[in-house]
């Protein structure tokens, strides 16, 4: 930026004179590269859909924010585990009470205490159909959510779930409508922060500027497309454990540019690199990279619930048989994902290697024989849709192509405007053919690999496109909540698992992995989750 | 005159009303669901009938139209399907849109006029070649190309403008999205006045105010240029509308969150009230930039009269 610098000053009065709002401090930091002194980050982010409010981001850009501001009960640690965050301890003896006690000494960045009742007064709002969260599924669980969700176009009467309690200032008491082990593990998901009486009084002031629990306090609001800062908050009780002092959180539009930025020194981290720099990127930022597997499976479903052509679980498996997923993975996407080998994430308790087995091996003479056994599909052609406006076109034709030789059948990649067009031609049953899917978690727990996409109730609340129902597997499912320790759950939703795999409603295709890079101000740093491990963050 | 300008802007308001209401029905008709685009891979179809009632999306088609613009009357543009108010995102994307496009318009209209006056007065020499070949080159080259390859080499590889964001202000942030969105244009606008000045050049009245020994800058300057700049101006009228909300390939390799880019999010989201809204405004700005070109005409040709 030094040919620029002449120029800057009249920049300045420029922006004055018009009154544009520049990202409070960005300017400085943004540029200095060398400026190791500082301990200022800055951060890549896409546009978060709403204003930061923890119970209504959905999204991993939004939530990268929210995970710096806010502090919840568990979360998880560097080897993927669960561990107590707020919370000094959860108890229950039937998954279904549970008993949650908070550690002392943790406020809000205003100097209000965390209390139980913060916990309380959060997640009631979340799950209150009055104020359409968008995490309001995930409050679920505890008992009275129904009485917030009445339906649309009818009032909520009570606002209250019952079965929240705030037994004393520093004890929180949870009853679930049913017992669910893996209750702990989706208290890590930023949906479950604590908030402020302050929120109450100006939710929208609040999205802009929130006043959160959690090591870093905003330190300017958020600016649409534009970004918000972060600084260290002195008063939170591990603040000595965070390296970095502050951080900038920079949105960009075009995730190509971010790479430039962050080549050219102006930018920290991007937490994703795009798909137009995973050729280069380790050449780019040797020793400044990171690629590590992702809580995210990519799928091929199928209409199972009005379409009776891939009803036989032979055609599905054999469809999935002459899939070259190695070819996929290293070619088509240049180690940016691995072969999947379960529903679930190498990166989850329970996942097992090849536990998919001879159904998701590379096999085309099996697979044709299979295709024939079945009696193949009608019109010996196979439609797989997917959405154009992601990053999927090449590798759903690559896939069609392997199909196409393996099978003998005629297979085309039918591209879809947006991922939600092909659902609505599912919901009107009027696509009739294979599409992608994919899945990427909200907390690491087994069952949130399973629950989501292929439960039953997923059809109303969740992500089963398919519409596919097993009554085994939801009695394995449920016999998975009611686990008494977290081994006895895992083994049950494995044996859920089993019956998938055996099934095959979706063809597991790849994993994601988590390619990320950081310049040369910070010399080592982790990602938990897809989102930055702030602990871990050394400046070089 | 002033009669002509009351005429043009009473004008204005079916044309926008009409626009409106046509902008509205052609979202509307776009196939897709508002709050399934918002819920992206994962829905919640019991959260997308409250979102939808609260957005009185099952409403038809007429009841909705009454709902934004019985708002825009109360001076309230509405908010998107996620809260935010439409006002605001117009109040920040807006100048920055502005600043572009200035910025662009300036690179094309200095640039372009000046090396068309050049290569007219040095017809057939080393400089009008130059300036043809310039210009085929500014032509053909698609503008995503133009901007990522100067981004590359300007920015990140010698460091010497900013690669992206609105960090650095105007100008740092805007000389070179503004070069690279001028481009083409620049190039028309110099071939433009290069014909049109040849044409001036040979006319009679030049050949007249030459004959009467007027100095040659006064010539050229006055007579032949005033003359020769009525197709220019027609063009960078028209040229201004579109550098206001069709820089989204710039805005996208440079990363300024403008018009154009909310513009292109907002379809593709199915927003039908930000799409109005950004809209409307661009019209606004389309029917101001023709009713300054039409007013420009009668200053630079005084035979032009709107009485």
């Amino acid at each position: 930026m030094r040919g620029a610098k002449s120029a800057k000053w009249v920049a300045i009065a420029a922006v004055v004179a018009l009154g544009a709002t520049a990202c409070g401090g960005g300017g400085d930091t943004g540029n200095s590269g060398k400026g190791k002194s500082d301990g200022v980050v800055s951060v890549e982010i896409g546009q978060p859909q709403n204003t930061l409010v923890p119970s209504n981001t959905y999204e991993t850009e939004g939530g990268q924010v929210i995970h710096a501001l806010f502090t919840g009960l568990t979360k998880i640690d560097s080897s993927n585990k669960i561990v107590n965050d707020e919370a000094q301890s959860i108890t229950t003896k039937d998954n279904k009470v549970w008993t949650i006690k908070l550690k002392p000494g943790y406020t809000f960045h205003n100097g209000e205490q965390v209390t139980a009742q913060s916990y309380v007064d959060a997640w009631n709002y979340g799950a209150d159909q009055t104020n359409a969260q968008q995490t309001n599924a995930l409050f679920s669980h505890i008992q009275g959510y129904s009485d917030l969700n009445p339906g649309a176009k009818k009032t909520v009467k009570v606002h209250t779930m019952s079965g929240l309690k705030a037994v004393s200032a520093d004890t929180l008491q949870v009853t679930l409508t049913n017992p669910f082990s893996a209750f702990p593990t989706q208290l890590s998901f930023t949906g479950f922060v604590p908030l402020p009486k302050a929120f109450f009084k100006d939710p929208k002031g609040f999205g802009k500027k929130p006043i959160g629990n959690g090591p870093y306090e905003a330190k300017t609001s958020f600016v649409d497309n534009e970004g918000i800062s972060l600084t260290k908050y002195a008063k939170f009780p591990e603040a000595s454990q965070y390296k970095v002092k502050g951080i900038n959180f920079k949105v960009y539009s075009n995730q190509d540019t971010a790479y430039k930025d962050l080549v050219a020194g102006n930018l920290d981290v991007l937490p994703v690199i795009p798909t137009s720099g995973l050729a280069t990127y380790k050449k780019d930022l040797p020793g400044h990279n990171i690629d590590v597997p992702e809580g995210a499976v990519g799928f091929i479903g199928f209409p199972l619930k009005y379409n009776k052509a891939f009803a036989n679980p032979k055609i599905r498996q054999a469809i999935s048989m002459s899939i070259d997923r190695n070819i996929i993975s290293s070619k088509v996407f240049l180690g940016a994902r691995t072969p999947a080998d379960d529903y679930v994430s190498p990166l989850i308790d329970g996942y097992r290697k090849g536990a998919c087995g001879e159904s998701c091996t590379y096999n085309p003479t099996k697979a044709k024989q299979l295709f024939k056994e079945a009696g193949g599909l009608p019109g010996n052609s196979l439609e797989i849709g997917y959405n154009a406006d992601g990053d999927h076109k090449v590798w759903v034709e690559a896939v069609a192509n392997q199909i196409q030789k393996a099978l003998g059948v005629k297979v085309t990649a039918k591209p879809f405007e947006q991922f939600q067009s092909i659902l609505n031609d599912l919901g009107a049953k009027k696509y009739q053919g294979a599409f992608r899917m994919g899945w990427q978690m909200d907390y690491p727990n087994m069952e949130d690999f399973l629950r989501p996409i292929f439960s039953k109730d997923a059809i109303n609340n969740g992500s089963n496109y398919a519409g596919y129902t097993n009554p085994q597997f939801e009695k394995l499912l449920t016999e998975g909540d009611q686990g008494a320790t977290a081994a006895d759950a895992i083994k049950k939703y494995q044996a859920a698992d089993d019956v998938l795999l055996k099934d095959l409603p979706y063809i597991p295709v790849y994993f994601y992995r988590l390619n990320t890079g950081f310049s040369n101000k910070i010399s080592s740093m982790n990602l938990i989750a897809h989102q930055i491990d702030w602990t871990s963050v050394k400046l070089g | 005159m002033g009669r002509f300008v009351v005429r043009r802007v009473l004008q204005a308001i079916p044309v926008l009303i009409g626009v409106t209401f046509l902008i509205y029905c052609l979202v509307f008709l776009l196939p897709g669901d508002p709050i399934r685009a918002l819920m992206g891979e994962k829905q919640d179809p019991h959260l997308a009938l409250v979102l939808r009632a609260r957005y009185h999306l099952d409403d038809p088609l007429v009841l909705q139209y009454w709902h934004y613009i019985s708002g825009v009357f109360r001076g309230d543009l509405g908010t998107t399907y996620t809260g935010r108010s439409i006002s605001d995102i117009v109040a920040q994307r807006f100048p920055i849109t502005l600043k572009l496009a200035l910025t662009a318009f300036g690179f094309e209209a200095v640039i372009g006029i000046l090396a068309g006056i050049l290569s007219a007065l040095k017809r057939g020499k080393f400089l009008d070649n130059v300036v043809f070949i310039a210009t085929l080159f500014l032509i053909s080259i698609p503008v995503f190309v133009l901007g990522n390859v100067l981004q590359l080499e300007l920015g990140v590889k010698f460091k010497l403008t900013p690669v992206a964001g609105i960090e650095d202000g105007w100008p740092a942030s805007y000389v070179l999205p503004g070069l690279v969105l001028a481009a083409t244009s620049m190039a028309y606008i110099a071939r433009l006045t290069r014909t049109s000045m040849i044409e001036s050049v040979r006319s009679d009245y030049v050949r007249t105010a030459i004959a009467k020994g007027l100095p040659r800058r006064r010539v050229i300057g006055v007579h032949a240029l005033r003359n020769s700049l009525i197709p220019v101006v027609t063009f960078l009228g028209m040229d201004l509308g579109s550098l206001m909300g069709g820089a989204i390939i710039t805005e996208r390799v440079f990363n300024l969150p403008g018009i154009g880019g909310q513009l292109a999010q907002s379809v593709s989201l199915r927003e039908g009230p930000v799409v109005v809204g950004l809209v409307t405004l661009l019209i606004l700005i389309y029917l101001v930039a023709n009713l300054v070109v039409d007013v420009l005409y009668a200053v630079l040709d005084p035979r032009i009269r709107y009485e």
